[in-house]
């Protein structure tokens, strides 16, 4: 199986995690021998060249972050300018969000199971999970101790072809957190949470306060 | 104050909407970002945690955020593509970040963003083309949950007295 993998985010690669999270699925994929191509749609100069393989290859894998809802604008530029294929392209997603809970992806996986038509692809499933904003917060081991997850998944989609396996589906863990974690989840949040961010933020070279309202 | 971006190059649609908000006396500000510079979001996160509020990108969706602080609504009309709208109308939306912080709290049972403004503005969508209006309708509710706001409901050019009714 060969996968041609496109990196949907607007993000340069360096500090996509999307990319990051694509590393450890990819090489869950090359576990059980399969090879891939990956692509970026943040550097435009690939355009042309991803148009091309996404006209040649039969089974694609289109990763992505969830902007408003829904896709990034860029990658929505990038897919209005490819031609429908009907040819029984395989197309599956990788879907993943800062907020944590399923409840939050699933308008964008309802848009996705469309666009596989609207292009004229096989759907072949969605794998989705939130809580990965921190991803780039981090270096090395702590990093790809988030995405680690990741490796598993990249083997069983090599396996099945598909995002339909039930290991897949459970990857989303909670659609909400129950009442108790969020109480609980909403106090981390309002105190070590802001000075976590707060601590990036410095780092960052951020000079204001994180709720600062530069207009008036 | 009722804000109307307009991101397709067709202005006889806003020239409807200029005529029946003037009718019912609302206060409508109307842009044409069709000639407008407007990139699409970056993700770059800089808004949330290196220069709180602003965007990283200069061009001209800043006056339109700037306008967004003070809209009790706003309004997108957009061309739509695979279903959906088209990026041009997604990027206004992706753009809206700054007016929220880095800051997260739980509302209705799920994870939002604190509002960084007081002003609280509902999102509404006039579409031209042949979108999933089931889906679209949905994708509205969602994103107004993102700004702590109500969905407008979502209109097609041709339904333009029915979108300036839900004007206010």
């Amino acid at each position: 199986m060969h996968v041609l993998i496109i990196n949907g985010s607007p993000r340069v690669k360096k500090y996509s995690n999307t990319d990051k999270i694509l590393d450890s699925f990819t090489s869950g994929m090359k576990e059980t021998g399969a090879g891939f191509t990956q692509y970026e749609v943040s550097d435009r100069k690939q355009w042309d060249e991803i148009r091309k393989k996404f006209s040649e290859n039969k089974n694609i894998l289109i990763a992505l972050p969830l902007f408003v809802e829904c896709i990034p604008g860029l990658l929505m530029e990038f897919l209005e300018s490819l031609e429908p294929k009907n040819d029984g392209t395989k197309l599956a997603f990788i879907l993943q969000s800062g907020f944590a809970e399923g409840v939050q992806l699933r308008c964008g996986e309802e848009f996705l199971k469309m666009l596989s038509e609207r292009l004229g692809c096989e759907y072949c499933g969605t794998l989705i999970k939130g809580n990965n904003f921190s991803i780039r917060l981090f270096d090395g081991e702590q990093r790809d101790n988030m995405t680690a997850p990741y490796i598993e998944m990249g083997r069983e989609y090599a396996q099945n072809g598909d995002m339909f396996s039930d290991k897949c589906r459970r990857f989303t863990g909670p659609e909400v957190f129950p009442f108790y974690v969020r109480i609980l989840l909403g106090a981390l949040m309002a105190t070590f949470g802001r000075i976590g961010f707060n601590r990036f933020a410095k780092d960052w070279g951020c000079t204001k306060r994180l709720d600062f309202r530069p207009y008036t | 104050m009722v804000l109307i971006v307009n991101t397709t190059p067709d202005t006889s649609v806003t020239a409807e909407i200029a005529k029946y908000t003037a009718d019912a006396g609302l206060d409508a500000k109307i842009i044409e970002a069709a000639g407008l510079k407007i990139s699409h979001c970056i993700g770059c996160n800089h808004c949330w945690l290196k220069t709180p509020g602003e965007c990283t990108i200069k061009d001209d969706y800043e006056m339109i955020l700037k306008e967004i602080i003070h809209a009790d609504q706003m309004w997108v009309i957009s061309d739509t593509a695979l279903g959906f709208i088209d990026h041009k109308g997604k990027n206004i939306y992706d753009r809206i970040m700054p007016i929220l912080t880095m800051y997260l709290k739980f509302k209705g049972g799920q994870m939002r963003h604190v509002m960084r403004y007081d002003q609280r503005t509902d999102l509404g969508l006039i579409f031209r083309g042949d979108p999933d209006r089931q889906f679209l309708d949905r994708w509205i509710r969602r994103a107004a949950l993102n700004v702590d706001s109500r969905p407008l409901g979502v209109f097609s050019t041709g339904e333009i007295k029915e979108a300036v009714s839900c004007m206010c």
